[in-house]
């Protein structure tokens, strides 16, 4: 993943400057440009496949419009990654108030619930094989974890951005963050713990 | 060391930046060193989970944006123009109906209450249709045998 603190590239503020003008080209540049990166945090934040294209496209389309507001006070894939992170959050919250959905085919539904991958971790097995039970573990439990939890852990761990970069995506301050930051970890933490009680 | 305070710099600290203390204290107490594990656990899972193929745009994505993007205004810029005709046409609309107000209302004013004449002659046909209720039945059947409704031919209802 590219730094968000990139230098700034003639070229891009450019693109940014005719596009805060109406320019839907300009834009169509710094559409190829991020459209990688958006697909990623559009996916690791909604955990669908199927749905990434299109939100991922709704995100832009929001830029687009908003683009107007861009000072250039912060980097142009901070503050890309700032509607794509709130457009992503009102998405979870919207399929957190309908019935509960899974996103697993129904075949392997069983295999895919949480208790079930906590069985299969206490089985003797290769470390590859672990990992991949850890990673589908982790998985679910982001997918059950509350929206803020969820994204704050995704920028975080997933991502890979600092504390300070997290704040400026979510318009926290650093201290604000790592609060939140600890409460999602110890929450998700307990999840874990207590679905091997539950068994 | 408190297992309450160990767990919380566990979460807290990133892997590796671990004191003497909480070493100590994680070394000897078991249900810490659990805690710890699975701490380290949610730490792979989470790296793995980085790892997974992320979905790639389709084949021109970026160009089928900018043609939603032109769509978009294209469609936003009509109906800016059907909502400005839509207002032409109310009022004109209005203007006519102001216009045929004005030919049809005579020119003292535009809406006038009855005056005391109309009001006066309106008063015996509201007598009438009072008696009518109060008069005995045999009379108002007579009544009507002798004063047939004049759209009838006079024929029908009669043997
Ligand atoms: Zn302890």
């Amino acid at each position: 993943m590219e730094p968000y603190r990139a230098e700034r590239d003639p070229q891009e503020v450019a693109w940014i400057r005719g596009a805060q003008r109406g320019d839907r080209e300009a834009f169509g540049h710094l559409v190829e440009r991020y459209q990688k990166r958006v697909f990623s945090q559009v996916f690791r934040l909604v955990r669908r496949r199927e749905e990434v294209e299109d939100l991922a496209q709704e995100v832009l389309v929001k830029a687009f419009r908003a683009i107007r507001s861009y000072d250039f006070r912060s980097s142009f894939g901070t503050w890309l990654a700032r509607v794509a992170v709130n457009h992503c959050y009102d998405f979870l919250r919207r399929e957190r108030a309908q019935p509960a959905t899974f996103s697993v085919s129904p075949g392997d539904r069983d295999a895919a619930q949480p208790t079930a991958l906590v069985d299969k971790l206490e089985a003797p097995g290769q470390d590859p094989e672990r990992q991949a039970v850890l990673r589908d573990l982790v998985g679910k439990l982001l997918e059950r974890a509350p929206a803020d939890d969820r994204v704050i852990l995704v920028l975080k761990e997933m991502e890979g951005l600092s504390v300070e970069e997290i704040g400026e995506i979510l318009e926290l301050r650093p201290g604000t963050v790592k609060v939140r930051l600890f409460r999602a970890r110890k929450r998700m933490l307990e999840n874990w713990r207590s679905l091997r009680q539950e068994r | 060391m408190r297992c309450e305070d160990a767990r919380t710099i566990l979460v807290e600290v990133e892997g590796g930046e671990r004191s003497a203390a909480l070493r100590e204290h994680v070394a000897v107490c078991p249900a810490c060193r659990a805690y710890a594990n699975d701490l380290e656990g949610l730490r792979i899972g989470f790296r793995a989970l980085a790892a997974q193929s992320v979905p790639e745009p389709s084949w021109g994505f970026a160009a089928r944006l900018v043609r939603r993007l032109d769509v978009e205004e294209w469609s936003r810029g009509a109906d800016f123009l059907e909502q400005v005709g839509r207002r032409v046409v109310y009022a004109a609309g209005l203007l006519t109906l102001l216009l045929l107000l004005a030919l049809v209302l005579p020119a003292s004013g535009p809406l006038r209450g009855p005056t005391a004449s109309e009001l006066y002659w309106a008063q015996p046909d509201t007598a009438t249709l009072a008696n009518y209720s109060i008069l005995p039945d045999e009379t108002l059947e007579s009544r009507e045998l002798n004063s047939p409704a004049p759209n009838s031919s006079g024929a029908k209802g009669k043997p």
